[in-house]
């Protein structure tokens, strides 16, 4: 995807008058500025991070990044950013007990440790993310009236479903519509495919379906048989003729490298490893790829190196009136200057967590206290296994299947659903694989040359690691806030989480367990798993532990509900306390049920996008009658 | 052999297996200079290159599909399809020769000169006798595929692969007119490869089934490579080959609105000495004295020969084939860095390369 560049300085954005300030340039915040920029609507796009990855040359520059990086966690491609900083997995530490968690990023007051990540940089988190793009379920928009779990969506499954299309158009969603069968109401329309053919299954997942296939399991007295089936995903493949009815009778084209200059490149996977955090040829979505269409429209600006600081509030209207940023010179610099920026509408599109800590940190609770509240994430239990023959691991992509059999059923009135996926980079997730498998081939058993490299071959061709991801609900008792004491070097506030596992979740987390120790038998896999004391995410639950991921899915902080009392925002993603504010993302999101959250989120904003251009319509005539007057 | 203007459909299919030959022809040329570049420097240069080698597999596809749509039958592996390097261009241009060499700046006017747009009309008037674009030159060197001889015998040659699409473009025109468009377009309509097995951004495959489509592949080829009605370029707005290449010999990138030979945009940062100090049009004989050379220059020509037999393939029916065949690109690269990397002897400072010696193995 070819763009202009449209990098605006600081002298140019602050003469300007912008329709619309939207913070933020991941996938909510560009999908938003491109749907905008379509109608000529002016529009600034604040963004923390350097912004020096709109070429190819700056993309290739986060790849060697990662290569070169010891550590290789999701945030490994970003150089660390005293100014905008995230969190790192690398940084997490055990909680000591009587004090929170202080010295990096985010702070953590326990009980549970989660070492969840996010990206400030261009394209957000879809710079990291692996790029699933599983929709909701019907049932989970009304869980509370079904299961008495949760809490009810204030819009239902089929108001969304026009918005999910054109989420999966946005996203290049490569996939199988006829394997998504786990809902009991109608999901798609009829004869619906998604714009590109599946990813075909590694040969790891091909091992695994012969012998898991038909496996029957007890699930709360309901017997299940297990299948794998793909994913759906962000990532480019081959085009589904079939998809053509949906498209205004063309062949979906695919969205390529994001570029100055024509590329080439990124129009198909080519089967790279790396899909988490960084895809080397950019077949896999990330946000850049809109945002960069965005620019292209002449009508977005986007302003980098500025972290939106504080929120002001006419005392009058109770609209936004200005947001208060900061720009910093570089990375390395502790220079910044502060500066206001005004518009009609605002689009607060920083993530659940930023957003939450930016309105916090403006003394903006939100009249119902649910600011950064309900602060939900989708809680891994990762199982290991050695298959007793050689099946591939690491040919292919991360991950193209798994068993999502178990993301719905009356269940769910007692445990959480979940869903598994097949690793195919090995236990790397879980143990450090495959540096830990060579130190011990080098040191402990003192191989070399030809020996190394075929006792390489053959344990890690043979790793099987599943990822459980549990369902979890959103409880007021779990939230970000902010305390003066911490605050990071330009001075803003930091987050403050504090987290802990419902046992619904935890019921969900120890059935994983048992029901992988069912497949790794049909399997004949040992099972490897063990989850030490001293681990950081530990929980112990009736009797047995668990090591507890974080799954960067992270929701609710700024919950959408039928009122003002009950949520932060409305169905449309809209303040109920400020009338041209918009905080859009998960943190609009009640449930996340079983599923990624980014394609559920960016279908939320194409349906809040139309909510704007009304809004801005309207300040438009109005703004017309008072010059009148 | 000679070209002579298309007046039946078999000459018309020669003109096409022509155009194969000379759009992979040019392949060899670019994925040498590229692999020459040591990795990870150059990358503007890199990149310039990459695209333009990804254009002209485009090219050599949609060439594949009007083979097939003409009732003829693409071959990519009959014996003579890979030149000899250094060669003439199998078009008939034969004031420069095409060779095998390293990323360098002799290297970068080989390739401007593949990629050059029709001469002016007016600094042709004296030269060109016809309006095919054709000129009279002397031919100094036997010719892969001769050329074009006049009604007076004289020996004529296409200036540019412009003009030589520009040939085929009016004998379709011709043909269709004379037979009626549904006995010139004969083939297998299953045979066609459609985007869902080739895409890239810079134009999509067309299949071909009738005489407008032909010509909008054979306008895309023209223009990717020499732009659009003289500007630099085509019309879809990306810049064509000979401009991109320049850039390279410029050291700048053009930007939109600029003049010909005039690139208003950034610096291109060039190292002309990251370069692996290939040899020049090397042949296996010249790895005689070491052996393992030797012997991956030899997998190489195995390896390429698959390949263009796989691709070969893909033409024929079985469309599926080409995905595969594009990953095993993936090996082409790594099998032409393991010569590259590697000394001839101990003395020279030259090292290996793809010979591209297909009929050999």
């Amino acid at each position: 995807m070819r763009h202009k560049n449209r990098i605006v300085d600081h002298k140019t954005a602050f003469a300007k008058n912008y329709d619309v300030v939207i913070v933020g340039s991941g996938i909510s915040g560009s999908i938003i500025a491109k749907e905008l920029s379509k109608k000529g609507y002016d529009i600034l796009i604040l963004e923390a991070g350097p912004g020096k990855d709109l070429t190819l040359s700056g993309y290739e520059k986060y790849l060697n990044n990662f290569y070169s990086a010891v550590s290789k966690d999701n945030n490994a491609p970003y150089k660390r950013n005293p100014n905008a900083p995230m969190p790192r997995s690398v940084d997490v530490k055990k909680l000591e007990s009587g004090k929170p968690n202080t010295d990096s990023y985010l702070v953590q007051n326990g009980p549970f440790i989660s070492d969840f990540t996010y990206s400030r940089v261009v394209g957000g988190t879809t710079m990291h993310f692996e790029s699933k793009t599983p929709r909701m379920l019907p049932e989970d928009f009304n869980i509370l009236t079904r299961y008495g779990r949760g809490l009810d969506w204030p819009l239902k499954y089929e108001e969304l479903m026009p918005y999910y299309r054109k989420a999966e158009f946005e996203m290049g969603v490569s996939g199988d519509v006829s394997s998504q069968t786990f809902s009991n109401e109608k999901a798609y329309e009829d004869g619906y495919v998604f714009p590109m053919q599946e990813m075909p299954p590694s040969y790891l997942d091909q091992c695994v379906a012969k012998k898991v296939n038909g496996t029957k399991i007890n699930i709360a007295g309901e017997i299940r048989s297990l299948k794998i089936r793909t994913f759906p995903q962000g990532r480019n493949g081959i085009p589904n003729e079939d998809y053509k009815k949906f498209n205004n009778g063309e062949l979906f084209r695919p969205v390529g490298a994001v570029s100055q200059h024509q590329a080439e490149e990124g129009e198909r996977c080519q089967g790279n490893n790396n899909c988490t955090p960084i895809c080397p040829v950019q077949a896999k979505y990330d946000a850049r790829k809109t945002l960069a269409q965005a620019l292209e429209s002449g009508c977005v600006d986007i302003l980098t190196r500025t972290v939106a600081s504080r929120v002001v509030i006419d005392p009058v209207t109770q609209k936004v009136s200005a947001i208060v940023c900061k720009s910093y010179k570089d990375l390395d610099s502790k220079e910044y200057t502060s500066e206001t920026i005004t518009a009609k509408l605002f689009v607060l599109a920083a993530n659940a967590v930023e957003n939450a800590r930016l309105m916090l940190a403006s003394g903006l609770n939100s009249s119902s206290d649910l600011m950064g509240r309900n602060l939900m994430d989708h809680p891994y239990l990762l199982t290991w296994g050695l298959l007793p023959e050689i099946a591939g691991t690491t040919r292919g992509t991360i991950c193209t299947s798994g068993i999502s059999d178990i993301r719905n059923g009356d269940f769910r009135t007692e445990q959480a659903a979940f869903a598994v996926d097949i690793h195919n980079d090995g236990w790397g997730w879980a143990t450090g694989s495959p540096t830990t498998n060579l130190e011990d081939i080098v040191d402990n058993k003192n191989k070399f040359g030809k020996d190394l490299r075929n006792e390489l071959v053959h344990q890690i061709s043979k790793q099987l690691l599943l990822a459980n991801m549990v369902e979890m609900m959103p409880d007021p008792c779990n939230r970000i806030t902010v305390n003066p004491k911490y605050v990071d070097q330009l001075g803003n506030p930091r987050p403050i989480v504090t987290m802990q596992i419902p046992e619904y979740t935890m019921k969900g987390i120890a059935y994983a367990r048992q029901m992988s120790r069912q497949i790794f038998q049909r399997l004949g896999a040992e099972d490897y798993s063990v989850y030490g004391t001293d681990d950081y995410g530990y929980v112990k639950y009736k009797g047995e532990g668990y090591a507890i991921r974080g799954g960067n899915h992270l929701a609710g902080t700024h919950i959408m509900g039928t009122d003002a009392t009950n949520s932060v925002v409305d169905a449309k993603q809209k303040s109920w306390d400020h009338s041209n504010l918009y905080l859009v993302g998960a943190g609009s999101m009640p449930t996340i049920g079983t599923s990624n959250t980014t394609l559920t989120l960016a279908a939320l904003c194409f349906k809040s996008v139309d909510a704007i251009l009304e809004d801005l319509k309207h300040l438009h005539s109005s703004k017309q009658i008072s010059n009148q007057l | 052999m000679h070209l002579h203007p298309i007046k039946t459909v078999e000459d018309l299919q020669f003109y096409v297996a022509t155009a194969i030959q000379l759009e992979h022809a040019t392949i060899p040329p670019y994925l040498t200079a590229m692999y020459s570049i040591h990795p990870g420097t150059n990358k503007d240069a890199y990149d310039v290159m990459r695209v333009v080698a990804i254009e002209e597999m485009l090219h050599l596809t949609l060439a594949a599909n009007l083979m097939n749509a003409i009732g003829g039958t693409p071959d990519l592996t009959q014996k003579g399809f890979v030149p000899s390097y250094p060669t003439y261009l199998p078009n008939g241009e034969t004031d420069f020769e095409v060779g095998l060499g390293k990323f360098s700046l002799e290297t970068i006017d080989t390739f401007l000169n593949i990629e050059r747009p029709p001469l002016p009309t007016n600094s042709k008037k004296n030269n060109a006798t016809s309006n095919l674009g054709l000129l009279k030159t002397q031919r100094t060197k036997k010719m892969l595929i001769p050329t074009f001889k006049s009604a007076e015998g004289d020996e004529l040659h296409f200036y540019s692969i412009g003009e030589f699409y520009k040939a085929i473009g009016e004998g379709i025109t011709k043909l269709t007119e004379e037979l009626g468009e549904k006995n010139v377009f004969v083939g297998d309509p299953d045979k066609q490869i459609t985007p869902e097995y080739y895409y890239s951004g810079g134009g999509e495959i067309i299949p071909i089934h009738n005489k407008k489509s032909a010509l909008a592949a054979i306008r895309l080829i023209s223009e990717q490579g020499e732009g659009h009605e003289g500007g630099i370029f085509d019309y879809e707005g990306e810049l064509s080959h000979y401009y991109r290449f320049q850039q390279i010999k410029l050291g700048k990138y053009y930007h939109k609105g600029d003049e010909p030979n005039d690139p208003s945009g950034e610096s291109m940062p060039i190292d002309w000495d990251a370069v692996y100090p290939i040899q020049s049009n090397p042949r296996i004989e010249d790895f005689e004295n070491v052996l393992e050379l030797k012997k991956a220059a030899i997998d190489f020509n195995l390896f390429y020969k698959n390949f263009l037999k796989q691709l070969t393939n893909s033409f024929n029916g079985k469309p599926d084939q080409l995905i595969s065949a594009v990953g095993g690109m993936f090996r082409i690269k790594e099998m032409s860095y393991q010569l590259m990397r590697n000394p001839i002897n101990e003395k020279e400072k030259t090292t290996g390369a793809p010979t591209f010696e297909i009929d050999l193995v």
